[in-house]
Formats: C-alpha cells, sequence, structure tokens
C-alpha cells in the first residue's frame, strides 16, 4: 500500500511538475534579443516611411532626400556637424494626419557611434527622456531618437500631435531595428554623480584640441562644480602616449603642467586661465582627462582606468 | 578624379598676378615679412552705419561646442560672436549665452543670432509669427533680453529676401528693441544683396567672401556697392570655399599659412568689416586672429596665393575668353565654365542656372547639343570639353 502510495505521489508530483514546465513555455517572454543584434537585412532608408502610417498620416509632396553635398540646402551651416559625423542620407517628409501636421526627417550615419555623436551634440540635459531606440527626447512638439545608425527627428503642431509623435517613433524604431543601446564604453564610466544624459562622442576637436579626437566626453556634478570626463580613444598605447604628450605641452605653453605620478601612468596636473584645471593620466589606448576635477577626481581617474576594456 | 589631397584645394585659384588680384593687393599695406612676429595693434572697422567698432577678425561658434574656446577668444581680443538658432538645434546659443554671462561682459560683445524661415509658410502672418516665435527662443537659450545682430538666416532668393512676413517680424523686434541691428545672410550674394540694397532695412548683411572669387567682379562689385549704401559687412566661409562644405576626412591639414593667407585676401578689402571664421581648435584660434594684427602677406602667403601649379591643379576658369574663337558656334564658354563652377564647386544649382540663362541666345549650352565632342581649348589648364558634358549631364538630370 505504501509503495502504491509513494509512486501515486510520484507520478502525480510528476505530472505537475510537467504541468508546470508547459505552462511556463507557453507564458514565458520570447526569449530577448540581445542588443547588438543586427538586422538581417540592411534597412533602406526610402522603406522607412511606406505605407501603412500611423493616423492614416497622408503625405504632403514628395519625399526630400539630401546627401553630404546637399545637406546644406535644408540645415545650411548646421550640415557642417553632420558631415563630421559621416553623414550617409537623409529622408525628409511632411504628412498630416486630419488636424495634424508631422515632420519626419531621418539621418543615416556611418556607425551607431556616429548616430548617438550627432544625436548627444544637440540632446541638453534637461529634455524630457523617453524609451525609444538607444535614447530619445521630448520637447515642444518633438521627438527625437538614436536608434542604430540612424538618427531621428520627429516634430509635430496641432491637436493629437503627441500621440502622433509616439506613434511614428513607435512604427519607426520597429522597422529600423538593429542596435538598441548606447556605445558600450560609457557603461564602463562611474555613474556616481554623472549628469544624466550629458554623455557625448566628439570626434573632432574635443574640448578645442584636435589631438584628442574621437573622445567620449561625461559631465559629472553640477553648477561651478562640473566636471568634465574625457576619454580620448587612440589606436594604440603609442599614439596615447603622444597625445599625452600634446595635451602637457598646451598646457606648459598656457599655463602650468607638471609631472603627478601618483595618478598613475603619464599623470599629470595642469591649468590654464580658459580651460581651469586638469588632471590626466594615459591606459593603454586612452588618454583619461578630467577637467575641473572634484575632490576626489584621482579616484575618479583610477577607477575608470580599471574598468576600461 | 582628382585625389582627396586636392579636394579642398580645388576652389583656392588664381593666381595673384590677375588685375583682380593685384588690384586688391594694391589696397594693402604689405609689411615684410620680419613684421608678422610683431604683436601690433588689433586692426578694428566700423560696421556699416551702426556705429559698432569691430575686430577685423571675430568668431563663427558655428562649429564649436567648446566653452574654454569662446573664454580664450575673448581674452585674446575677439569681441563679436555669431551663433544661430540652427545650430545644434539651439545647444550652441545656449553655450554662447552661457559662457557670455559667466565672464560678465555681454556690454562689451556683440553677440549675433540667425533665424531660419524653413519651408516659409505662405500666409505672411503666419511667417511673421513662426519668425517671432523662433527669436523669443534664441533670446530664451541666450539668457539675454536682446541680441546685437538678428540675422534673417540663410535667405537664398530675391523672394524669400523680400518676404513680408519675416521682414515685418524683423523690424517690429528692432523697435521693441529685442534686437539693435537687423541683418540678412545669404550664400546667393548677387540677386540677394542688390535686393537687400534696394529693400534698405538691412543693417548688416552676412555673405560667403573667399578667394575663388577673386575674378568674379559680380560678387566682389554687389558687396562693395552694399557696404558703400551703408550695410555692413560680415564675411563668412572665408577659408572653406564658397558654399561647399569642408572634408572632414582629409588626409591632411593644408599649412597654417594658406588659413591666414586666405583669411587676410578676404579682409584686404576694406569693406569688409569683419571675418568670422569657423575655428574649433585653440591652435586655429590663434593661428586666425593673428591675422587681426597684420593683414601684410608674408612670403609663404604670397607664394600661396600665386602658385601657378596650384592653380593649375585646380583648373579655375580665369574668364580671359580666348577659348571663345576655337568654337565654330561661339558658345560662351567662359559663361558655361562660370556655371559649372557654381553648379560643382559651390554647389548652388540656382546659381548656375542664371549662369546659364545670362548666355546670349543661340550662345548657350544648348549650342554645344550639337557637337560629339568639344574641341575648344584652353590657354591655361581647364579641360573645358570634360566641364561641358559635366554640365550637360548636371541638366539632363534636372540638377541645374
Amino acid at each position: 500500500m505504501n509503495k502504491q502510495l509513494s509512486i501515486r505521489m510520484i507520478t502525480m508530483f510528476l505530472s505537475a511538475l510537467s504541468a508546470i514546465v508547459a505552462l511556463q513555455a507557453q507564458t514565458a517572454p520570447p526569449k530577448a534579443t540581445p542588443a547588438k543584434t543586427r538586422s538581417t537585412a540592411p534597412v533602406q532608408l526610402a522603406s522607412l516611411l511606406n505605407a501603412p502610417l500611423p493616423g492614416k498620416a497622408a503625405a504632403q509632396g514628395s519625399a526630400q532626400t539630401y546627401n553630404p553635398d546637399t545637406l546644406y540646402q535644408y540645415i545650411d551651416g548646421g550640415a557642417d556637424l553632420y558631415l563630421l559625423y559621416d553623414f550617409k542620407a537623409l529622408l525628409h517628409q511632411d504628412f498630416r494626419s486630419g488636424p495634424t501636421d508631422l515632420t519626419v526627417d531621418i539621418y543615416e550615419m556611418s556607425k551607431p557611434e556616429d548616430a548617438f555623436g550627432i544625436y548627444a551634440s544637440e540632446r541638453s540635459p534637461g529634455y524630457k527622456f523617453v524609451v525609444f531606440g538607444a535614447e530619445g527626447y521630448r520637447d515642444k512638439g518633438i521627438l527625437n531618437f538614436v536608434q542604430d545608425r540612424y538618427y531621428v527627428k520627429l516634430s509635430s503642431s496641432g491637436a493629437s500631435a503627441d500621440p502622433l509623435l509616439d506613434q511614428f517613433a513607435h512604427l519607426l524604431s520597429g522597422r529600423i531595428g538593429g542596435v538598441r543601446s548606447l556605445p558600450s564604453l560609457l557603461g564602463k564610466l562611474p555613474r556616481e554623480s554623472r549628469v544624466l544624459h550629458s554623455e557625448q562622442y566628439v570626434k573632432k576637436d574635443p574640448l578645442g584640441h584636435a589631438f584628442l579626437a574621437p573622445s567620449y566626453i561625461v559631465s559629472y556634478g553640477q553648477g561651478k562644480q562640473q566636471s568634465k570626463l574625457v576619454i580620448s580613444v587612440a589606436s594604440d598605447a603609442q599614439s596615447t602616449k603622444a597625445r599625452a604628450e600634446q595635451l602637457n605641452k598646451h598646457f606648459k605653453q598656457s599655463g602650468e603642467s607638471v609631472a603627478a605620478p601618483e595618478l598613475g601612468e603619464g599623470g599629470i596636473r595642469a591649468k590654464n586661465s580658459f580651460e581651469g584645471r586638469v588632471i590626466a593620466r594615459t591606459q593603454g589606448r586612452y588618454l583619461i582627462a578630467l577637467f575641473n576635477p572634484s575632490e576626489n577626481g584621482a579616484e575618479i581617474l583610477k577607477t575608470v582606468a580599471q574598468n576600461l576594456p | 578624379m582628382k585625389s582627396n589631397e586636392w579636394n579642398r584645394r580645388e576652389f583656392i585659384v588664381k593666381p595673384i598676378l590677375w588685375a583682380g588680384a593685384a588690384r586688391v593687393i594694391g589696397k594693402t599695406d604689405v609689411l615684410l615679412a620680419s613684421t608678422i612676429d610683431k604683436a601690433g595693434p588689433i586692426l578694428q572697422r566700423t560696421l556699416g552705419k551702426t556705429g559698432i567698432t569691430l575686430p577685423v577678425v571675430s568668431m563663427g561658434v558655428m562649429n564649436a561646442d567648446i566653452p574654454g574656446l569662446i573664454r580664450r577668444s575673448y581674452e585674446l581680443g575677439i569681441r563679436h560672436f555669431d551663433t544661430a538658432a540652427v545650430y545644434q538645434q539651439g545647444r550652441n546659443e545656449e553655450m554662447v549665452g552661457t559662457v557670455i554671462k559667466e565672464l560678465g561682459v555681454r556690454d562689451k560683445v556683440i553677440v549675433s543670432t540667425k533665424q531660419l524661415l524653413r519651408n516659409r509658410p505662405q500666409n505672411p502672418a503666419e511667417a511673421k509669427n513662426r519668425f517671432t516665435e523662433g527669436v523669443e527662443s534664441s533670446l530664451k537659450r541666450l539668457q539675454m533680453d536682446h541680441v546685437d545682430i538678428l540675422y534673417y538666416h540663410s535667405v537664398d532668393s530675391v523672394e524669400d529676401a523680400k518676404a513680408e512676413g519675416p521682414l515685418e517680424a524683423l523690424q517690429i523686434l528692432k523697435k521693441q528693441g529685442k534686437t539693435r541691428f537687423i541683418g540678412i545672410s545669404t550664400h546667393n550674394t548677387v540677386p540677394v544683396i542688390n535686393e537687400a540694397i534696394r529693400l534698405n532695412v538691412f543693417d548688416v548683411a552676412l555673405v560667403t567672401m573667399n578667394y575663388t572669387m577673386a575674378h568674379n567682379t559680380d560678387i566682389l562689385n554687389t558687396i562693395e556697392r552694399a557696404a558703400k549704401s551703408g550695410i555692413g559687412i560680415v564675411a563668412m566661409k572665408t577659408q572653406a570655399g564658397g558654399t561647399v562644405r569642408p572634408d572632414p576626412k582629409l588626409p591632411k591639414e593644408l599649412p597654417p599659412y594658406t588659413q591666414t593667407a586666405l583669411l587676410k585676401w578676404v579682409l584686404n578689402h576694406d569693406f569688409v568689416t569683419t571675418a568670422i571664421p569657423g575655428f574649433s581648435t585653440y591652435e586655429h584660434l590663434e593661428q586666425d586672429f593673428s591675422v587681426a594684427r597684420d593683414l601684410g602677406y608674408t612670403g609663404d602667403e604670397e607664394r600661396f596665393l600665386s602658385d601657378k601649379g596650384f592653380a593649375a591643379q585646380a583648373e579655375f576658369c580665369q574668364q580671359c575668353g580666348e577659348c571663345s574663337q576655337d568654337c565654330a558656334k561661339r558658345v560662351d564658354v567662359p559663361a558655361l565654365m562660370r556655371s559649372h563652377m557654381y553648379a560643382v564647386q559651390y554647389r548652388n544649382p540656382g546659381m548656375a542656372r542664371t549662369m546659364l540663362a545670362s548666355t546670349p541666345p543661340g550662345r548657350g549650352l544648348n549650342a554645344c547639343s550639337g557637337c560629339e565632342s568639344c574641341h575648344v581649348n584652353c590657354r591655361n589648364t581647364v579641360q573645358i570639353a570634360r566641364k561641358i558634358a559635366e554640365l550637360k549631364a548636371l541638366t539632363a538630370a534636372s540638377v541645374v
């Protein structure tokens, strides 16, 4: 009897277990797509605005495309910065949905880092940030976001403008696919006291120094205590050393600079009248500099150096 | 195909010996090369009838999201900072405003911004309101209750120049004290500046002016006429070559003396009050501002501006007209070459079309259609046949 009861209990347990597993299989969320999975097919810029479109939006006039030679016709001197970030093409189209007007500008850049770079150059930490693509924000009739190598800029006016912006952003994000995360290096930088949404990727003349390009720049702290952390990315350690020497030379010529081995490899402490104080060191192919450093600036440099790949 | 090395040089031409250039150089007090090292006083000029006196070199902030660069510019003696609402979606204005406020020098500097009216509304009232709202937003970003110069930005047609809405907005904003002076910025100099002179409402004009225009008496004379009418002249694109955008992928930079030469060439036209080069490094700032103390050419600068080999590589039409006699159909070849220059180097199809339309009947591009190939020879270095073929292709593609 006891043996039969045991077998029955085991059977019931196994049945229940099977049922639980089956139930979980049915309700489990789909396996998350890794952030860096790319679309299997290249996105055709023009196809991003094919019908169907939200709100039965009707195109007003024909779509316009701009290339690096013609972009200035649309945004005049603003085009220079886009070209610096390896701008490839712009798709521009106006729509109307009932009483609402909408303008869609989709900038295709060379790489996700470039799209992030131009997006970040126009972004203000004071905007209202939203979850589209790698990052997005809203501000008075506009919704802009960056995803993969695309920088999408939407603007709308009239009744129902905000909902239409959201609908278009959802649609375009789905069609673009690709990378939905910020550049990975930013994830290795300290989070404490970071000014949210201050991260930048600067390809030319970061902070006025051609030799620092390209650099990631992140702000920490507030107001007059705000520091700027610069991660200058070179091709190798030798190049980094050359950059460090140029930084040292610049400050020696414009102010003062002294060796600071306590900061780490290639460490310097420097200052001048127009950039203020800076501490810097090298780590492999990275030159790490902190402008207007806080009291724990040295610790920040050390932490960053330890975390960089 | 030209190598990247020559891309930026393509539009740097015209031997200094040409009459036009020689006339300009003759106006310059050319100092001995050794004097370039002496730090003389900063040269200043008055901006039209505004009464504003400015150093001849100012700062176009467009390319520089760098507070330190503005601080250093002020330290060195720059007193005019030019921005625009469209630069970095307003972030550029924010940065300029923050730094000027931090320095506490608002009353010591001249700040200009620009308002672009994209997709100009047909309704003048709507255009006026959009323009005005845009300017109010700019003032907020700049943290200022007024700017010194407010430009109607990137006006490239006569129609836009005289558009009722923006003109009314500009004049109201000036009366309200939200701007001390009003200006117009354009890449289509001749028609737009002529219209600006006729309208007699603009105090300042921001114009493209650089060495590639040395032969272009239309443009230079128009700018000079505007200056004589009392409009203050600010020069842009002094080193970028017409309206062609700089190529950021150039493998190497031209030597510094080429940049100072180009800037000096512009400023040696005394009808230009100041230039706004868009430097983005401390090195280029110092280099450009050195010109503000001495407009005399060094030996290197003179050689650069007169380099015939360089001019030959650039294939620039000198408008001598000697080629026309080779053409059986008497086509106005110099006009076609100018049209090609506007279309390809200046990336301005509108000006190219205007140029083509101005050719005498029967002597324009249409007259070339009957010839399979062109046998006209340039006495210098221009490959006329290739340029005419390119112009034909551009018109066939409706680019021009």
